[in-house]
């Protein structure tokens, strides 16, 4: 087998964690953290580090507004973190592809 | 081996980006709401005497507009308390899933509301209250159809409940009993009776889930 795509696997998205948040933002145009953390049942330090993770790889952006008096963050994916996700999709139908084809 | 991993890989991907489309808000409280109003307000209009073609139909839009405003409250409500955007996509994507078949409700509504003023009494009768309120529980389920594709699997069923109710009575006729009963009866029955059974179904349901 091929070993390239498995090589070129993105290492920030393909940790498990941070891989389920990109696929939760990759369907959705923006996501509030108590969506993200419910959804995952993660914990809030653990959703901070994966995002802030994210974000220092410029794939995720933060907006942090008010509704109804209360602070409300929200996560999107940027232009370059849907590429990214995007780009690993195709690496991992490429290793399925490989094996199916018995490359 | 790494095929199998990479295979499970996706699975996962794919049920997370179908998940972060479902809408998740509790249903539960909506249902109970739009029940109780449909039933206290099927009651109160037989009460009142809202007989009339015309005076049922306005009597009715003027509930569902009280009903749908008491809704959103609750909607609010639930997003203000868990921290999360009213407007979320997946209410959105609801939304414009429910929209095209009440609004086509409502642009019949309007039609048999101008149209029953010069038919005769008999004509207008049967149209606006028989044939109006079955089309509305129709175009009401048609929308929870398509609704359903962004919710839980339940409402999918539910708003088939709705369609095939309202088609079956279409189909067994008008019954020997004075139209303005029957009409308030089928607005009792479909968004009062239903809504309350399946309100208490995911009450209990949603409880349950919460519990474990």
């Amino acid at each position: 087998m091929n070993p390239e795509p498995f090589l070129q696997l993105d290492r920030v998205i393909h940790e498990k964690g941070r891989l389920a948040l990109m696929s939760l933002l990759a369907a959705s145009p923006r996501l509030s953290f108590t969506e993200m953390r419910d959804t995952l049942n993660m914990t809030d330090g653990n959703l901070t580090a994966h995002m802030r993770t994210l974000q220092e790889a410029g794939y995720a952006s933060v907006t942090k507004a008010f509704q109804g008096g209360r602070p409300l963050t929200t996560y999107s994916l940027t232009t370059h973190g849907r590429k990214a996700f995007a780009t690993y999709i195709n690496l991992l139908e490429k290793i399925v592809q490989q094996t199916k084809s018995g490359k | 081996m790494e095929s199998d991993w990479a295979a499970e890989n996706l699975r996962v991907i794919r049920t997370l980006m179908e998940r972060s489309a479902i809408y998740r808000r509790a249903l539960a409280p909506m249902m109970l709401l739009a029940g109780s109003a449909g039933t206290v307000a099927a009651t109160a209009g037989w009460l009142a005497g809202i007989e009339a073609p015309r005076a049922f139909s306005g009597y009715w839009l003027g509930v569902a507009v009280l009903t749908i405003a008491g809704c959103f409250l609750l909607l609010r409500r639930q997003a203000l308390r868990d921290g999360e955007p009213l407007w979320s996509p997946p209410t959105r994507r609801v939304l414009q899933a429910l929209l095209p078949a009440l609004v086509a409700g409502l642009i019949c509504s309007a039609i048999v509301l101008v149209k029953v003023g010069a038919a005769e009494e008999k004509t207008a009768n049967l149209v606006g209250l028989f044939l109006l309120p079955l089309g509305w529980v129709v175009f009401y389920g048609c929308a929870l159809h398509a609704a359903g594709f962004f919710m839980p699997r339940g409402i999918k069923l539910f708003g088939w409940t709705f369609i095939l109710g309202g088609c079956g009575l279409s189909a067994l006729g008008a019954p020997d009993v004075p139209r303005p009963l029957y009409a308030h009866g089928v607005m009792g029955l479909f968004f009062g009776g239903l809504h309350l059974a399946y309100g208490i179904y995911l009450f209990c349901t949603e409880k349950r889930k919460n519990e474990a």
